[in-house]
């Protein structure tokens, strides 16, 4: 006897009519599968294939001794941990759950300062070519130009100031007298 | 022994649901014997999911051993929403699908992906080993040509099998677990169960000619002119129907 092949696209309703993919919608689908004897026949092989299978896998798992999940049970009672109920347990679980994130928070904000560290201007570069000229001077005015200074303000008194010039450079003499001085006291 | 197609001694889906309920919640707040009894429960349905994926017993008791391990960790996420089962699966799932990735062996690769519209050239055969697949598994020989045709299957046309027959997924939701489309698993699956027919054609009752040569590509025949003493134990031998034309 020759079995009749449909073609694929059907077969491929006859699989979600036996694993009930089939929508409402397609009543009529079920009906036509009803009532033709190949089609029936290509379902029941489906669910055959699906019996051998779960069978077989159910035998299988049957078949491990018991002592191996007992075995497997104290190495699962062993990594048990209880749960966290502390602060500190809390925090704990909370590190472990978001390790990698902190990590990798961690190992980035150490690039960046490294980063920083390493392109961050130094004493030496400051007289370099190109970055020299770009650069304000801020040496202290005192080292540009001699101060000079003409008078001295004297609340309570009064001054006078001297400026000489001397083949050691510039000399300021200042005499402060304060008001109301009586000598000899 | 169990009776095939049945699940005596692995507990069916959502089994005391509310026990189930009562466990986590004991488990939650410490209590290992709650999980233990979590455990007692369930992991022989485990391992026979990551077995059936894996292909490998020690794999798949590392997967299993891993799951309640992390089930036991996020115990205080799971908000029942679903089955305790239904959770533990998708972990065991998950993990299975993580460690075919890490150990993926050499394979065959599915080229059939997305062209089952066309594939009209392989059919799905109709029924096989008359009607009682279950009294077929009482047979070592035929359970171990099961074992070969799962070996045979690609990881994800096996993946796929293995969650429909066993676990009853939805295609929806193989689809989420494997991440790809639901057009995707249906070709994985249906490609999956032709493949397991062609592999156990041996095991067809009474096959027609026509259907052995459709699969074969004539090729029984040929075989048996070239070798007309064929080995008595050969599974060949369940298809007489197919050499005598």
């Amino acid at each position: 006897m020759t079995t009749p092949l449909s073609t694929t696209s059907s077969d491929l309703e006859l699989m979600e009519h036996a694993d009930g993919e089939l929508a409402d919608a397609d009543a009529d689908a079920a009906a036509r599968i009803a009532r033709d004897p190949d089609a029936r026949a290509k379902v029941e092989a489906i669910q055959q294939v699906g019996e051998l299978v779960r069978g077989h896998l159910e035998l299988s798992a049957d078949a491990v001794h018991d002592a191996r999940f007992a075995s497997m049970w104290r190495r699962i009672d062993d990594q048990l941990v209880a749960p966290a109920t502390g602060l500190w347990a809390r925090v704990t679980a909370w590190f472990d759950h978001y390790r990698g994130h902190v990590i990798t928070g961690a190992v980035s904000a150490g690039v960046v300062a490294a980063l920083a560290l390493v392109l961050r201007p130094s004493a030496h570069d400051a007289g370099a070519p190109g970055l020299g000229a770009a650069a304000i001077d801020v040496r202290p005015v005192a080292l540009r130009a001699t101060p000079e200074i003409d008078a001295l303000d004297t609340p309570g008194g009064s001054s006078t100031v001297i400026n000489l010039d001397d083949e050691d450079g510039h000399t300021t003499v200042i005499w402060v007298t304060p008001a109301d001085t009586v000598e000899g006291i | 022994m169990n009776k095939a197609g049945e699940r005596a001694s692995i507990p069916s889906h959502g089994r005391d649901p509310v026990d189930d309920r009562e466990l986590v919640l004991a488990a939650q707040r410490g209590d290992r014997d709650a999980f233990k009894t979590l455990f007692e429960r369930y992991h022989r349905r485990a391992y026979a999911l990551a077995f059936g994926v894996l292909r490998h017993q020690d794999d798949a008791m590392d997967v299993v051993q891993d799951a309640f391990i992390k089930a036991h960790r996020y115990l205080d996420k799971f908000e029942g929403s679903s089955s305790f089962y239904t959770w533990l699966y998708r972990i065991v799932m998950n993990l299975a699908i993580d460690q075919l990735r890490k150990h993926r062996r050499a394979r065959p690769v599915e080229l059939d992906e997305e062209r089952i519209e066309n594939d009209g050239d392989n059919p799905l055969l109709p029924r096989i080993l008359g009607g009682n697949p279950g009294r077929a598994l009482l047979d070592k020989q035929i359970r171990n040509r099961i074992d070969q045709a799962l070996d045979q299957l690609s990881d994800n046309h096996r993946s796929v099998l293995v969650m429909r027959e066993l676990e009853g997924l939805s295609y929806e939701a193989m689809a989420e677990a494997m991440g790809c489309s639901k057009g995707t698993i249906m070709s994985r699956l249906f490609h999956a169960r032709r493949n397991m027919q062609k592999r156990l054609l041996d095991l067809i009752d009474n096959p027609s000619a026509a259907l052995v040569d459709d699969l074969t590509g004539g090729q029984a025949r040929e075989d048996d002119a070239a070798e007309p003493a064929r080995d008595n134990d050969s599974p060949r031998k369940r298809v007489p129907a197919a050499r005598s034309r």
